[in-house]
């Protein structure tokens, strides 16, 4: 196959002089824009709080302290919060994903923690129903859009105005005429890819490592996915309206139904009353206990913290140490309900993840959520953390309550600090090989039908 | 207008769509996926309900077999509410999976709604969800666009228009007719559907017919076929202002994305940066701030509290809290409930008055893009809008208030302040209290709520009809 250099220059002057190309490539640019403006605004809006987290913390216990002058640390300690803190990976600018639905602080108290995982953060519902238009969505949900309007009608517009003819009379090889139009789209396609993604790059102040290579590799995988699909229709050798109304009936289905099916499918399969049922058992575990003997209660406690056994616990007498070894059973009693709904959102994690297999839109954007850590499980990462914080923060202050310290002979911020997860490069490299495979089954596929629709062609009036 | 040739046309469009293949293969993949999606959206909301009936009865019951304890203790042990979905949740999800579903209530605290499903989800949820109200805003235009797109352009590529225009139909009479046509082919095809899948799913999810969610069923019904002949209005003038249909059918697609992904999405953003919303952080700091100036309960030297203390001294005409007739203890609790609920209803009041002003740019954009404003009506008479919830969170807080009120009455009559801690009350007390039900915003609400997306709605008819006359009054669109 020999493509003609002339003929090659000849293309892509024609294909850049066209309405199209300019006002595509413009309008993705200006969204790619906006999508850099809304990703900053949203993170840096974040990360503004969180900084002002440590501030509000220091004054918040110092209050508490001032207040708790004179009562011992066991009465005190029911009142502070906790703060803990979920900062942004320098890849979330480009896609946000779970990240504005989930919270992104939570406070807690040295209470039983079950009840205090899942606050809500305060968000405009509409604002999460309509969701972001970040980097991500620009990608994933217009890029499309822009390969299907450069390359729906390559060959079909000019069989329907007749330069097809000519092509196929004047050249040598027709299948180096075909793959020289496409190879121009696809080349200007790339450049608008590489393009928008380098002003991604410097607009959101990504850095430059590994992930962010990540990201490039799943959206140049992806864009080209979406090419080859271009290209099966095209092989298919109907009219430009037939490719249009096919190609953005496959992005309607690819993009909005089956994830809209697949998400039914997900929850429905793995339902999880258990987030009710941790909250039911929690307040339950825990407020029975004060109708009840006391030592069973301390009894659980000391098999974990055998070291308070020494201090006395009188048996009708109200004391801190019994109030906090209530709360703790509270949420002994829930940790099997807790574990187990952390474990089917890991499993709805999974899921999602194989019948992404099946939808490379799908796998794209879990793959660039991946990178960026704003996927489901990475909040529980961080759900998790908070947990251990607050194990640690119980553990500092058990000894002063059962001590019977007073309020102001001991240092409320002297606890362990709250370490933030770090950032947790993970691979994506089942997403992009799903994309791959499915670009390259359409490629294949598309090769069979150029073949028998254009160049193996017997009628050659009619073509 | 010549009404005889209005109805010819409409005679003709509607046997030439039904003469082709296309429209029907179309209307036969929406068709399943409508069915799918009524099927899917009744199970998961009988579902979920049945789920939240469950943890609410648990939680009833636990509330009604605690022994006799001291008042206060129950106030901390507190209530559960969980929110099940409204009767027509199932025909539009709206912003049920975005919302929270439980919620605890304590004294003390106003918590937030918690357990949201867009929580528990992973980024699949974001696409979008597949309910009916989905297929018929977003799939159900797309449908019109693919069957109308070439009705009038088409005719004008093989000379049809010209000898129509030749005889004695007007331009106008011509895209009327054809208007007309599409209209009642839509109609025809998806309005009996609608309305039995509303009826149907609402029976099976609640075993009964309510006159009210009837009359919802029929607005309902009656406001997408507002929303389809706006649709094959457009798709007619388009289709008419077009040189050849390649290009009426690009024009159409291009105005679908408009419509449906980037003025939504930049609307709600745009909302958002008019308007900024507090933070969590510092909404909650804003509260703690307004309530130590008003009044700190745990602070021993606090003006407000040491003036309620000498009043109600004086009240009594004692020298001493011990000597009072009733708990002290008890009444300060509730002063503080007082202050804290009604700086927290105050803060709360501004911050859904913020959201709504940001939700309101997309309303006042459904003049622009009339998916807006069918999707917030939609909404609004589904009872998965932004105000049903509201109401949801305002009637916890009220239900909590109450409780607490009552449960702090018992402690200030019935518990001595000696020995506070060391007493208890017969589990009666708090027996009789009633349960929480959440009472549905009404059909009036709900269509003042709408309001103005119900007047974009009209005001689209208007002037599809005016677009229609101005396009035809031109000689260059009838080339």
């Amino acid at each position: 196959m020999k493509i003609n250099m002339k003929v090659l220059f000849l293309e892509i002057k024609n294909f850049l002089l066209g309405k199209t190309v300019l006002i595509g490539a413009i309008s993705l640019l200006l969204f790619g824009f906006y999508s850099f403006y809304h990703g900053n605004q949203v993170i840096d809006r974040q990360q503004k709080t969180i900084a002002f987290v440590p501030d509000v913390q220091k004054h918040h216990l110092q209050e508490i302290a001032r207040h708790g002058t004179g009562k011992m640390v066991g009465s005190t300690a029911y009142y502070p919060f906790f703060y803990t803190t979920n900062p942004a990976s320098p890849w979330e600018k480009f896609s946000i994903g779970q990240r504005d639905v989930n919270p992104f602080t939570l406070k807690v108290k040295m209470l039983a923690i079950e009840g205090q995982l899942y606050d809500s953060e305060l968000t405009n519902p509409l604002t999460l129903l309509v969701g972001n238009l970040d980097a991500s969505f620009v990608f994933i949900f217009l890029f499309p859009l822009l390969i299907i309007a450069f390359t729906y009608n390559v060959l079909s517009e000019e069989q329907e105005n007749g330069v097809w003819k000519i092509v196929r009379t004047t050249s040598d090889s027709i299948g180096a005429a075909i793959a020289g139009k496409l190879l121009v789209r696809l080349a200007i396609i790339l450049t608008t890819t590489l393009l928008v993604f380098l002003t991604a790059v410097v607009a959101l102040q990504l850095p430059v490592s590994a992930p962010t290579f990540q990201l490039l590799l799943v959206v140049l995988l992806y864009v080209l996915f979406w090419f080859t699909i271009s290209v099966l229709v095209i092989a298919l050798g109907k009219s430009s309206s037939f490719n249009a109304t096919t190609l953005v009936c496959i992005w309607i289905f690819l993009a909005i139904l089956f994830p809209g099916v697949a998400n039914i499918a997900v929850n429905n399969s793995i339902p999880v009353p258990e987030a009710a049922e941790t909250a039911i058992r929690q307040r339950e575990g825990y407020h029975a206990k004060w109708d009840q003997p006391k030592k069973p209660t301390m009894e659980k406690f000391y098999a974990v913290y055998p070291q308070y056994r020494k201090y006395a616990i009188s048996e009708d007498k109200y004391s801190p140490g019994w109030y906090y070894a209530m709360q703790f059973s509270g949420d002994l009693e829930s940790a099997n309900s807790s574990e187990k709904l952390f474990e089917k959102l890991m499993q709805r994690q999974t899921l999602s993840e194989r019948i992404a297999r099946f939808n490379p839109v799908i796998a794209a954007q879990q793959s660039l959520n991946k990178v960026a850590n704003t996927d489901l499980t990475s909040h529980i990462r961080y759900l998790q953390s908070v947990k251990a914080h607050h194990r640690q923060i119980r553990e500092y202050f058990y000894p002063f309550i059962f001590e019977d310290t007073p309020t102001e002979s001991i240092n409320w911020a002297g606890y362990p600090a709250y370490r933030p997860n770090q950032y947790l490069q993970e691979p994506v490299r089942g997403g992009m090989i799903a994309i791959l495979i499915w670009a390259a089954g359409s490629l294949i596929a598309a090769q069979i039908l150029f073949k028998r629709n254009f160049i193996k062609i017997k009628d050659i009036q009619n073509a | 207008m010549h009404f005889k040739f209005i109805t010819i046309i409409a005679r003709q469009e509607w046997a030439s769509i039904f003469r082709s293949k296309i429209p029907l293969a179309l209307f036969s993949v929406l068709l399943v996926v409508s069915l799918l999606a009524t099927f899917t959206g009744w199970q998961y909301v009988s579902k979920f309900n049945h789920q939240q009936k469950n943890a609410h009865q648990q939680v009833h019951d636990q509330w009604m077999s605690q022994p006799n304890r001291h008042p206060h203790r129950v106030a901390h042990y507190g209530y559960m509410v969980f929110r099940e979905k409204s009767p027509l949740s199932f025909f539009d999800f709206g912003l049920d999976s975005y919302v929270g579903n439980s919620v605890f209530l304590e004294a003390h605290r106003q918590n937030t709604v918690n357990m949201s499903e867009a929580g528990f989800s992973n980024g699949m949820l974001r696409f979008g969800e597949l309910s009916m109200a989905m297929v018929l805003q977003l799939l159900v235009p797309l449908f019109i666009i693919f069957i109308g797109f070439q009705t009038i352009s088409g005719l004008k590529q093989n000379g049809v228009l010209k000898i129509l225009l030749c005889q004695k139909a007007s331009y106008l009479d011509i895209l009327i007719g054809k208007t007309a046509g599409l209209t009642a082919v839509v109609w025809a095809l998806f309005l009996p559907l609608l309305l039995v899948s509303l009826i149907a799913g609402n029976l099976l999810i609640t075993g009964e017919i309510q006159g009210e969610t009837l009359l919802r069923t029929l607005l309902l019904t009656f406001l997408y076929a507002l929303y389809f002949l706006i649709i094959t209005i457009l798709v007619v003038a388009v289709s008419a202002m077009s040189k050849s249909s390649k290009n009426a059918l690009m024009v159409l697609v291009l105005i679908w994305m408009l419509f449906f992904i980037v003025i939504p999405k930049s609307a709600q953003s745009l909302g958002g940066s008019l308007h900024e919303a507090p933070g969590k952080i510092a909404f909650e700091q804003a509260i703690e701030q307004d309530v130590s100036e008003q009044g700190d309960s745990h602070d021993p030297d606090d003006p407000h509290f040491a003036s309620l203390k000498a009043n109600t001294l004086k009240k009594y005409g004692v020298d001493s809290i011990s000597h009072l007739p009733v708990n002290y203890g008890a009444l300060v609790m509730q002063e503080g409930e007082n202050i804290s609920s009604n700086i927290f209803n105050e803060h709360f009041d501004r911050l859904i008055s913020i959201y709504k002003s940001q939700n309101a740019v997309s309303s006042v954009l459904s003049f622009i893009d009339p998916y807006l404003a069918i999707r917030n009506i939609s909404m609004n008479l589904s009872g998965t809008d932004f105000d049903s919830f509201t109401a949801f969170q305002k009637q916890t807080e009220k239900y909590r208030f109450e409780k607490t009120k009552k449960l702090n009455e018992i402690h200030l009559t019935q518990i001595k302040y000696q020995n506070d801690s060391k007493q208890k009350v017969s589990a009666k007390n708090w027996q009789e209290q009633p349960d929480f039900a959440f009472q549905p915003l009404t059909i009036n609400q709900n269509l003042t709520a709408g309001g103005l997306s119900l007047t974009a709605l009209l005001a689209w008819v208007l002037a599809g009809f005016g677009a229609l006359t101005y396009v035809s009054s031109k000689r260059a669109y009838q080339l």
